[in-house]
Order: C-alpha cells, then sequence, then structure tokens
C-alpha cells in the first residue's frame, strides 16, 4: 500500500477519534444531564449506533473537497491534494482534541473546513478559496445558536402552555405529550430519509418518513400513558413521559451523527484514497466500506475511551436539567437542523444545541446559566476555521518542503 | 473539565430552601424557649435561647455562601437583585429572633401578668407560622420555576403569600394589644420588666414583618 495513504489513514483514523471524544458527548450530554440515560447507556447507545450509522449509512461518495470549499480545478499537481489532506486532518484533529481538553463544544465539519483553507491558501492563495461558502459557513456560526434559542423557546413555551399552564396538567398530559413526542418523530423520520438515508426531497421525507412515524409514536404513546399514568403529580408525571422519549430521541441523534460527521474523518483520506489508487483528483470519488468502518470505528473507540469520560461529569455534575428541558432541547434541535438543511442554510448542531440551551434559560426554564462559559463557547466558535488553518498551513508547508 | 457541566452554573434556590430550613428550626427553637419562659423554667430558657443564637449563625454561614456564589455572571429564571434581597430578608426572620432570645436573656423575668405571657406565646406561635410559610414559599418558587411558571404554580404561591401577609396584620394586632395591656398593667411590673416585655413583642413582630418582606420579593421573583 502507499506510504502516504497508510499514514492518512492512520490520520483520518485519529480525527474520527476526536470527532467522537468530542461530538457525541456533546450531541447525548442533554440527556445524560436530565437523567434520561446513564453515562453508561449513552456509551453503549452512542458507540453501536454512531458506529451503525456511518457504516450503513455514511456517504458511500464523498466530495473530496469538503462541501466545495476550495476550486478543484486549481489543484493539478496529486500531491498537493495528499499534503493538502494530511495537513487538514491533523490540524483538525489537533484543534478537536485541544477543544475537548478544555471542553468547549467546537464543530468538526467547521475543523476541517478549517484545515482545507488553510493548505488551499498556503498553495494557491485566496482566490482558490470559495469565499461565498466560506461566507455561509461565517453565518452559521451567528445564524445556528440565535435559531436554536428562538426555537427552543418557543417549543418550551409551548410545551409549559399546553400541559404545565393548563387548569388539569395530568389530563392534558396524555394528550399534548403524546403529540409533542409525535411531532418530535416527524421530525426524526424526516432526518431519516435526510441525514442517514442521504435523501434530497423534503415532501418525500416528511410523507413517506416523517408523518408515519410521527402518527405511529403518537399512537403508541398515547395507549401507553392510557395504560400507566397514575401518579397525582403533573410535574413528577410529564417528566417520566418525556424521559423514555429522551432515550430515542438520543439513539436516533447518534444515529445521524455516525452517517453524517464520518464524511469529516474520511473526506480527506477518500481523496488519497482516489489518488493513491486511481491518480487522479476528481471532486467524488467512490469511498470502499472499509474505510466507512474504519472512521466508525474511530467514533466508536473515541466514544468510548473519552467520551465516557465527559457524559460522566455531565452526568454527576449537571442538575439544573429536567426531562421536558432535555427533550425541549433535542427536539428543537434537530427540528432546525432539518429545516435548514432543507433550506440551504449551513448549520453546525453542535451550535443549535448550545443556542437551544441558552433558548430555554431565556423562557426561565433553566434556574441558571452561566454567561462566562457562553462567552467561552462562542469565542471557540468564532476561532476553529482560523485556528485549524493556521495550523494546516504550516503542516502543509512543511511537507512540502520535506516531501 | 466539561463544559456542559459548566454552563449550567448552580441554581441559588436548593441553597435558599437550606437557609429557610434554618430560619424556620431558629424560630422554633425560639418558641420552646418562649414556653420555657412562661412554664418560669428560667434554666431551659436560656439553654434554648442560645441555642437559637447559634442556628442564626449557621443562617449566617449560609447566607455568606449563597452571597459568594451569586455572581452578575449568572443568566437567572429570576432578577438576581430579587435573589439577593430575598436572601436578606429571609435571613433577618432568623436575626429577629436572635433579638428576641437575647432580650429574654438580658433579664431574669420578675412577676409578669399572665394575660401579659398569653400574649407573648400567642405571637410566637404566629411567628412559627410566618416563619413556616416562608419555608414553604420558597419550596414553591422552586417549583414554579420547575414548571416553566406555570398559572397554577403562581397562583399557589400567591395564596402562600397573602396567607404570610394575613399572619403579619394577625402579628401587628397582637402586637398593639400587647402594647396596651403593659401601660394598663404598668403598676403591676417593674419598669424594667415592662421594657424587657415591650422589647420582646417589638422583636417577636419583627419576624413576621420580615417574613412578610421575604414574601414581598418572591412575588416580585415572578414578575420579572
Amino acid at each position: 500500500m502507499d506510504p502516504w495513504l497508510l499514514i492518512t489513514i492512520v490520520l483520518g483514523f485519529a480525527m474520527a477519534w476526536a470527532i467522537g471524544a468530542n461530538d457525541a458527548a456533546n450531541s447525548m450530554s442533554t440527556a445524560v444531564g436530565a437523567k434520561a440515560i446513564t453515562p453508561k447507556q449513552a456509551v453503549v447507545i452512542a458507540g453501536l449506533l454512531e458506529f451503525t450509522g456511518a457504516y450503513f449509512f455514511g456517504k458511500s461518495v464523498t466530495e473530496t473537497i469538503r462541501k466545495g470549499i476550495l476550486n478543484p480545478t486549481m489543484i493539478t499537481d496529486p500531491n498537493v491534494l495528499i499534503y493538502g489532506s494530511m495537513a487538514a486532518l491533523l490540524a483538525a484533529t489537533l484543534w478537536l482534541v485541544i477543544a475537548t481538553k478544555f471542553g468547549l463544544p467546537v464543530s468538526t465539519t467547521h475543523s476541517i473546513i478549517g484545515g482545507i483553507v488553510g493548505y488551499g491558501i498556503v498553495y494557491a492563495g485566496t482566490a482558490i478559496v470559495n469565499w461565498g461558502k466560506m461566507g455561509q459557513v461565517v453565518l452559521s456560526w451567528i445564524l445556528s445558536p440565535i435559531i436554536g434559542a428562538f426555537m427552543a423557546f418557543l417549543v418550551f413555551k409551548a410545551m409549559t402552555r399546553s400541559i404545565f399552564e393548563t387548569k388539569d396538567p395530568v389530563r392534558n398530559a396524555r394528550i399534548w405529550s403524546p403529540f409533542w413526542i409525535g411531532l418530535a418523530f416527524v421530525v426524526i423520520g424526516t432526518m431519516f430519509y435526510i441525514k442517514v438515508l442521504h435523501g434530497g426531497d423534503l415532501k418525500t421525507g416528511v410523507m413517506m418518513y416523517g408523518l408515519p412515524a410521527g402518527v405511529v409514536t403518537f399512537i403508541v404513546t398515547y395507549l401507553l400513558i392510557r395504560l400507566r399514568f397514575r401518579s397525582a403529580d403533573p410535574l413528577i408525571n410529564v417528566e417520566s413521559i418525556f424521559k423514555k422519549a429522551q432515550l430515542v430521541t438520543s439513539s436516533y441523534v447518534a444515529l445521524a451523527h455516525g452517517s453524517n460527521d464520518v464524511a469529516n474523518a474520511i473526506g480527506p483520506v477518500a481523496a488519497v484514497y482516489a489518488v493513491a489508487t486511481m491518480g487522479l483528483s476528481g471532486m467524488q470519488v467512490p469511498v470502499p466500506r472499509w474505510i466507512l468502518a474504519m472512521g466508525g470505528l474511530g467514533i466508536t473507540i473515541g466514544v468510548a475511551t473519552y467520551g465516557y469520560k465527559v457524559m460522566e461529569t455531565v452526568g454527576k455534575k449537571i442538575t439544573e436539567l429536567t426531562n421536558t428541558r432535555g427533550f425541549t432541547i433535542q427536539f428543537s434541535a434537530a427540528t432546525v437542523v432539518l429545516v435548514s438543511s432543507w433550506l440551504g442554510l449551513p448549520i453546525s448542531t453542535t451550535h443549535v444545541v448550545v443556542g437551544a440551551v441558552i433558548g430555554v434559560g431565556l423562557a426561565r426554564g433553566v434556574k441558571a446559566i452561566n454567561k462566562d462559559i457562553v462567552r467561552d463557547i462562542i469565542i471557540s466558535w468564532f476561532v476553529t476555521v482560523p485556528v485549524a488553518a493556521l495550523i494546516s498551513a504550516a503542516i502543509f508547508k512543511i511537507l512540502m518542503l520535506v516531501g | 473539565m466539561q463544559v456542559w457541566t459548566k454552563l449550567f452554573a448552580k441554581s441559588p434556590f436548593k441553597p435558599l430552601i437550606k437557609h429557610s430550613e434554618v430560619v424556620l428550626n431558629t424560630v422554633e427553637t425560639l418558641e420552646r424557649a418562649l414556653q420555657a419562659w412562661e412554664r418560669g423554667d428560667y434554666e431551659e430558657m436560656k439553654r434554648l435561647a442560645v441555642e437559637v443564637d447559634r442556628l442564626e449563625d449557621v443562617a449566617d454561614r449560609i447566607k455568606e455562601e449563597i452571597r459568594d456564589s451569586l455572581s452578575s455572571k449568572l443568566m437567572m429564571a429570576v432578577a438576581r437583585e430579587d435573589v439577593l434581597i430575598y436572601l436578606h430578608m429571609q435571613d433577618k426572620v432568623a436575626d429577629a429572633a436572635e433579638d428576641t432570645a437575647k432580650w429574654l436573656l438580658v433579664k431574669k423575668p420578675g412577676t409578669i401578668p399572665a394575660e401579659i405571657k398569653e400574649i407573648i406565646i400567642q405571637m410566637g406561635a404566629e411567628s412559627i407560622k410566618a416563619a413556616k410559610l416562608v419555608h414553604k414559599a420558597i419550596v414553591q418558587m422552586d417549583r414554579v420555576i420547575e414548571s416553566g411558571f406555570s398559572e397554577n404554580e403562581i397562583k399557589a404561591e400567591y395564596e402562600i403569600i397573602h396567607e404570610i401577609e394575613g399572619v403579619e396584620s394577625k402579628i401587628d394586632g397582637l402586637d398593639t394589644k400587647l402594647m396596651q395591656k403593659v401601660f394598663e398593667m404598668a403598676d403591676e411590673m417593674s419598669w424594667g420588666d415592662g421594657i424587657c416585655i415591650l422589647n420582646v413583642a417589638r422583636t417577636l413582630s419583627n419576624i413576621s414583618d420580615k417574613a412578610k418582606d421575604a414574601a414581598e420579593r418572591i412575588r416580585l421573583m415572578m414578575n420579572k
């Protein structure tokens, strides 16, 4: 095997590990924090479903230059693609490891974009970068959390208004809990079509997957609650209903994440693979399944080795999150990500989740949020692309000199 | 360190409930001291009055801890100022109980007419009610937030606040009655006993005054 390909595979594996350590833990932390799942369960769910998502539903065709950030016609030397991909992977991995160390939820997609932009600029100057695309990425830093906060605010208000604020919360919980959980499944079903099966048409997704999933869930939940809804305290009872719903939403988050984000780790690997085996650097390359499997494995190991630690601390330390709030955050985040991918807006799940947490806080749902940490998180988002780009640029320069 | 654990800051409500438990305990101990005083069991009264003083110290320490943790860097479901002023008022309830205990301690009681003693005991019983209601109010405030400020929970909270106001006006009435009695029966007591009893009454009515102020703050928390 080509030694460069071997090194890139190792780097891709490292990147997948970092994705597992950083992202998977972040996307499941609200469920763990709300005590809907234990840290151990979270690791098992995330491990299994991230791998399933990555291996079975990961895109078997991967764009060599992530999301068309660089102009591919300007890269004629295949070596540039090899060194560049390595530099981008290494830079993104390093940044993710640093961010994870400090507990900052940064976007893995933005990290790899930063890495790609970094080597692109060193190689061919700023003209190679598709600045329109870059503008969208920057816009997403601002839009994702704001829309996430807005959505979570509305969902939380609507949930409390339909259940807690009524004359008879217990009775209303019987009808409205299945409704909200059903609605969440409309989103999940549609998302499954778009994110996991990589379908393109929103209407097909809603009609074929979303609505049937939602209706079935509504009926099942409604009947289950009829059978086992006894306690007189609406607060405790509603929480127990949403606790079970969160188990499913968390599983979904892991599956979608695996199928979608594995591309961040194996995209560059696929590019090098194409050069090594076919000697060309086309836009679209078929990815052999074993590379997907390797990505999935990397993410799973990341979850098991580092993510576990994160989820354990989250489970022990967050006591301020109830199940309805955890559900609100996950449901809102999923909805926002779905609508944005339909509108073509670049949006990061991690950013939306943070926004949603703040939205529930603004709706006076979370008792206290640390403003300083919010500031740190936002700063970390703004530096992700530049930092990854700088590291990548430096590594690329060195590789070009040595190689 | 993980960001999710730091993002959700510790809410002040559980510590506030803990503080109100200590405050309630202080007032309850004071009532037992008053009962010992009525029986004429001076030794037991002294022991309990000292215990009131100790409990007030405990409340103070919890108060300081809450203040230290409530930085302006928090985004809370209620206004930070309201929480701080509420805490101050809740702590004043314990302070007033301590003041009463001090007046009990400064002077060995002489002969105090049973009629006056009876009013004092009544005031003590009402003070307990006020302190209990404050505890109930802060526990309910926690529920108000848990339910996302639901109308029902807010209504239940308003009922508690009204009850506190009721207790306060009842104690005010007793206080006035006591003052009149003391001057009516001025000849039956030494001037020292008179001053002491008037101050016990004043500090006792302070307990419910501060409880009312605390309730007032909870009202403001709901209207952020």
